[in-house]
């Protein structure tokens, strides 16, 4: 008997070996449904605020080239204000409908600020941490944008951080279309250099050239149409060779990003829950 | 035996902060970064029963994929390398040594230990980047991103073993 017993235990590392594997492959498909718990993730209150102290002391070493990330992006907004306000000028039409268009786009819509204090572009699937939550208003499946582009869409939220989507994502899919015509598709990622997207199911008779501009096509209630994403880089022939498939290069390098906004469209609900239907 | 898991811990404890706090904010050129938690597990003494090797393979993998956003995948990597450091432990320590021998390039002899920590470091990184890319379209990136990974873990866990060194 005692033999018995002795031979069992001799074994048991083997039972706990299989077990702790089976707990670690748990978590790997628990974590593949994002929307699940946030609890094992870096969006949870400890890893969050280990986080945070982190990202504070970084900011610091990382302050000048945000700055002058900032002081480019000013100028060009600038430029780009002169030659509009140069149009508006020539143009003899009622400029009044442009600011309307505008206005009602922007309606309804606060934009909440924050920091990512978490990031990562190296896996297959990135996720970003950033710290506003509920309590600041955010919620899931708000979109996430800053200065030069798109980031991501939220998670998860705790009161205090969000676990956020970044688009360097395998799930994830932004409704897209070249700037200037309707042509539209999904803006996808599919591993590799973080600056390197794609964009599908563009029909073959439309008219395109390297250096177009892709913008959000504002079909999803996510992100309001016309925030710019990228450029077509190269133009490929889809898989089953129906479509083109653009190669994209990302306007935002989420390799090194601190600060963003999160859209908050008070007529998401509506427009979501007439999607539902 | 208290002192002994109490060193260990603030040993696990330190190459875990460098992990969370530094490496996993390296992107060389957007591919893999180093990893510097496999060195926990491979330093485990000798007499370690397998079942404690277990339970800190899985435990500091657990805490490694909290911080790093990758659930389950640390943990899976590191509890198979803590299935087979003990046994192969015993096999590439010298026959005449100590009972609770740490590994070191003094202890075990460099060219031994090297291959000591290749070894478990390679099969670590097999199952880390297999399950990390388990629907990856590019292969040829996620075979550079381990390569990357590995030299650069490897490297750096030769280096921090050298600053380590024990006499003994």
């Amino acid at each position: 008997m005692s033999d018995f017993i002795e031979r069992i235990t001799a074994y048991v590392h083997w039972a706990l070996f299989l077990l702790l594997e089976a707990l670690s492959g748990f978590l790997l498909f628990q974590y593949n449904h994002y929307q699940g718990s946030v609890w094992f993730t870096q969006a949870n209150t400890a890893a969050a605020k280990v986080h945070e102290w982190e990202a504070v002391a970084l900011s610091y070493l990382r302050m000048p080239a945000e700055n002058a990330a900032l002081v480019r992006r000013n100028i060009a907004l600038q430029q780009q204000l002169d030659v509009m306000r140069h149009e508006l000028a020539l143009a003899k039409v009622d400029t009044s409908m442009t600011q309307k268009a505008l206005e009602h786009q922007l309606e309804g819509m606060t934009l909440i600020p924050a920091q990512i204090i978490d990031n990562s572009v190296r896996k297959r699937d990135n996720m970003l941490v950033i710290n506003a939550g509920s309590e600041e208003g955010v919620a899931p499946e708000m979109g996430v944008v800053n200065g030069t582009g798109i980031v991501g869409i939220v998670s998860a939220v705790t009161p205090h951080h969000a676990l956020v989507m970044s688009i360097l994502h395998s799930r994830s899919s932004i409704s897209c279309r070249l700037r200037g015509t309707e042509y539209f598709g999904y803006l996808k990622w599919k591993g590799g250099k973080p600056l390197r997207a794609y964009m599908d199911d563009v029909p073959r008779h439309a008219h395109i050239k390297k250096g177009d501009a892709v913008e959000t096509s504002g079909f999803s209630a996510v992100f309001p149409a016309g925030i710019f994403l990228g450029k077509v880089a190269e133009i490929n022939n889809s898989s089953d060779g129906l479509a083109y498939e653009l190669e994209i290069l990302l306007s935002t390098d989420l390799a090194n990003i601190r600060h963003v906004n999160v859209i908050a469209d008070q007529r998401k609900e509506e427009l979501d829950s007439l999607l539902a239907q | 035996m208290i002192v002994s898991t109490l060193k260990r811990l603030s040993w696990a404890l330190l190459l875990l902060a460098i992990q969370v706090l530094i490496l996993d904010q390296v992107h060389p050129w957007g591919y893999g970064a180093p990893l510097l938690c496999p060195l926990i597990i491979i330093t485990l003494p000798l007499g370690t029963s397998r079942s404690e090797a277990l339970l800190w393979g899985f435990g500091v993998g657990f805490v490694a994929d909290i911080f790093a956003g990758t659930s389950g995948i640390s943990s899976a990597a590191l509890t198979l390398i803590a299935f087979i450091q003990p046994p192969l432990l015993q096999l590439m320590a010298p026959r005449d040594s100590e009972e609770e021998l740490r590994p070191s390039f003094s202890a075990m002899g460099r060219w031994n230990y090297l291959q000591f920590i290749a070894l478990l470091l390679i099969l670590h990184h097999l199952v880390y980047f297999a399950l990390e890319g388990f629907s990856y379209f590019h292969i040829e990136d996620i075979a550079i991103s381990m390569g990357v990974s590995y030299a650069a873990s490897l490297l750096l866990i030769i280096l921090v073993e050298h600053v380590r060194n024990p006499k003994k």
